[in-house]
């Protein structure tokens, strides 16, 4: 465009200073509108698909909202019947502790697959091919995979452990709640370590080699190296892949749906399980707003502190 | 069943055609698709001798509700609807459904229609939904089993002590071959199978008139007892205790099972599906044998706002005739109408005749809580079951129901 533009090719100490700001505050101008309308699809679907339903939901949470009949204003009841609720909180125990073990089941497996993958080699893409590969299942999909793999009597795992004579009955996995907590961080392990481990190799990757080569002549053990120059240049990606993970599993909600109900005995069921069987089972939607209103906060505040521990040193963000 | 249903629906066009001069009226209607295999044929009869015409579409059970409300709020709901009869209450109590009472008391065999339905249909001493598919509680029992196990065939169990020492006899064939199966994590199915355990006792969980919790009883001690005296005996499979309902039918229908709880609608699928299972029914019967019954199905609603009562009340005695009774008992559903019962169920297998004793006795919960009760799979019900039948503290189990039970109650009056 500069290039037919006559104005690009007068001298430019012939342009007055004042039209030349009065240009630039033109084009800056411009500039803005197109950043605006760039943006401004994003911002649509955000506004429609986020702000509005949240607000919706806010609104909601003060009514005694039924799923037929009409909406009654009940102001903070819904709040204060949740302060009761021991179900609720029960189900709001059992996912903090689902999402400490799975958090750190995931980590604990995702990482060395990450150093394992990170180096260059014949083999290391189809690795890290085979290992994400779970992740593109879908979580109801896998769910119902395990269901079936966990079935007692036409399943895998029992009548296999039966037949290799490691049970002599068949074992029922979802019949108690360890078995079923288990299974479950095991198949949820397989189905996103891989998405885990691909986040914290880009991180590894993105540490200059030229710090690694000084540690190196510096004689830094290949230890030191990890936990002294790796590990914390590659916070921000760890902030990432655990804020990812935390937010997931508070929020885990098709693996109990599909595989356990969330039994033995309510023993597995989910703070998530809980709102959707308050709304749509009870058809209580208000007191269900009500309720992801507080797992909004208490999501968002667990995020914040995650940030605020990983946040970096130099204070940059 | 597609050609009829195409034929049913040429004829219906045809006669629209025919009437098109005259104000055609039509009624929408609404049904699970549990019902799908015999509402077309009811309907398309309808249709072809009436001006009204009916539209019906089917919505998967566990949608209905929820697609109902959509459409209520936007003002498209149906017209007439074949609701789960237990969600009646809630329907009416939600204020969406039209009141039926004198349009139902105006009918000549009124006195005749199953009580269950009636009771469940009813919220505030108003009609709000008559009865129309039928389905009851029973217990069936495998006769080639039975007479394998040294067991009188033709004779099933009539009382507690019978179900306990025919399972256990069954048992003792050993292998693959257990005595007596429940679907042991899925809330409905025993709502449907087990309650009648403890009503046939005399006793219920909740009060009579829906306040109080009453589950934390000796009957329901003695129900739970039963079960896990069969547990005891190795007489239930493995499986049960985490089967969520998909073997609820396929459990008995595999032909290893000797006793298993189950419905009217069971009859159906064995004789046209499993040709060669030689198998008898009876009642689900109490400690000292009294039967008793979960009468489930389906009620007829009408939307509050419907304009069209002169159709309903068409179709009303459209599925109250003779023809429509036997048509649908010929399908799987039993006769609503006790005085056409036995017309309706002649030249039919003679086991839908315990089915339908087992239907008149019946018994429904009515409550607008039914769900949070009965229904949910994380409802105190199936709680208090797998903690009474499989825990160590049935005590503790029961206290902790009837605690919850009360709790929603309160919430709800």
């Amino acid at each position: 465009m500069s290039a037919t533009d006559p104005s690009a090719a007068a001298p430019r100490p012939a342009r007055a200073p004042a039209v030349r700001s009065g240009r630039r505050r033109g084009s800056q101008r411009r500039r803005e509108i197109a950043g605006l309308l760039f943006i401004l699809p994003a911002m649509a679907l955000v506004v429609t698909f986020f702000l509005i339903p949240l607000c919706m939901t806010v609104w909601m949470s003060f009514h005694n909202w039924p799923l037929m009949g009409a909406p009654r204003w009940t102001g903070l009841d819904n709040y204060a019947a949740m302060m009761k609720d021991r179900r609720f909180w029960n189900a709001m125990n059992f996912t903090v502790w689902y999402s400490i073990v799975a958090t750190i089941a995931i980590f604990g497996v995702a990482f060395p697959l990450a150093l394992f993958v990170e180096r260059t080699g014949r083999a290391t893409s189809f690795y890290r091919t085979a290992i994400f590969l779970p992740v593109v299942v879908g979580f109801g999909s896998a769910s119902l995979l395990w269901a079936w793999l966990m079935n007692v009597d036409s399943g895998l795992f029992s009548p296999a452990a039966q037949a290799l004579g490691l049970t002599e009955r068949p074992v029922n996995l979802m019949a108690t709640t360890d078995g079923v907590f288990w299974s479950i961080i095991v198949m949820v392990v397989w189905k996103t370590a891989g998405f885990t481990m691909i986040l914290l190799m880009t991180g590894l990757q993105s540490v200059p080699h030229d710090i690694l080569e000084a540690a190196r002549i510096d004689g830094a053990s290949r230890f030191q190296q990890f936990w002294r120059i790796k590990l914390p240049l590659m916070k921000r990606t760890l902030a990432l892949a655990l804020i990812l993970s935390v937010a997931g599993s508070m929020l885990a909600f098709d693996q109990f749906y599909i595989i356990s109900n969330g039994g033995p005995r309510n023993s597995t069921l989910t703070a998530v399980y809980w709102i959707f069987s308050q709304s749509f089972v009870s058809f209580k939607l208000g007191y269900g707003a009500a309720l992801s209103m507080v797992l909004l906060v208490i999501l968002v505040v667990i995020s914040l502190v995650q940030l605020w521990l990983l946040r970096s040193p130099t204070g940059d963000k | 069943m597609f050609s009829k249903l195409t034929r049913g629906s040429v004829i219906a066009l045809a006669i629209g055609m025919g009437t098109a001069a005259t104000a055609q009226e039509t009624l929408s209607m609404w049904a699970r698709t549990d019902v799908e295999n015999f509402l077309p044929q009811v309907v398309a009869a309808f249709n072809a001798t009436h001006e009204t015409q009916i539209n019906v579409q089917f919505i998967p059970p566990g949608e209905l509700v929820q697609k109902f409300a959509t459409a209520a709020a936007g003002g498209s709901a149906p017209d007439i609807l074949s609701l789960d009869l237990i969600y009646t209450p809630a329907f009416a109590a939600a204020g969406q459904l039209a009141d039926l009472t004198d349009l139902a008391q105006a009918l000549p065999y009124f006195d005749h229609l199953s009580p269950a339905h009636l009771q469940a249909g009813s919220y505030d001493g108003r009609i709000y939904g008559l009865p129309f598919s039928a389905d009851s509680s029973v217990l069936l029992w495998n006769k080639d089993l039975y007479a394998q196990a040294g067991l009188d065939p033709e004779v099933g169990p009539t009382d507690w002590d019978k179900i306990l020492e025919q399972a256990t006899a069954v048992r003792a064939l050993g292998g693959d071959i257990y005595g007596y199966y429940f679907s042991g994590a899925c809330a409905g199915c025993n709502a449907f199978t087990f309650l009648p355990y403890i009503w046939a006792q005399g006793s219920d969980i909740v009060s009579e008139d829906g306040t109080k919790a009453n589950i934390d009883t000796p009957e329901a001690r003695a129900a739970v007892e039963l079960y896990r005296s069969l547990l005891a005996a190795d007489a239930i499979p493995q499986g049960a205790e985490t089967d969520t309902g998909t073997n609820f039918f396929s459990a008995f229908a595999s032909g290893n099972i000797g006793i298993a709880t189950s419905g009217a609608f069971a009859i159906g699928i064995l004789n046209s599906q499993y040709g060669e299972m030689n198998y008898g029914v009876t009642y689900i019967p109490g400690p000292d044998g009294t039967p008793s019954s979960f009468g489930g199905g389906d009620n007829f609603v009408v939307t509050a706002g419907t304009e069209n009562m002169e159709a309903v009340g068409q179709f009303i005695d459209h599925i109250y005739s003779v023809e429509m009774q036997t048509l649908m008992a010929e399908f799987g559903s039993l006769p609503v109408r006790g005085d056409v019962a036995e017309q309706a169920l002649t030249g039919l297998d003679a086991r839908y005749g315990v089915a339908t004793d087992a239907m008149a006795q019946g018994r429904t919960p009515s409550t607008v809580v039914y769900n949070d009760i009965y229904n949910s799979a994380t409802g105190p019900w199936l709680q208090f079951l797998q903690e009474a039948i499989y825990g160590d503290d049935v005590d503790e189990a029961a206290a902790i129901a009837q605690e919850t039970i009360q709790m929603i109650l309160d919430e709800a009056n």
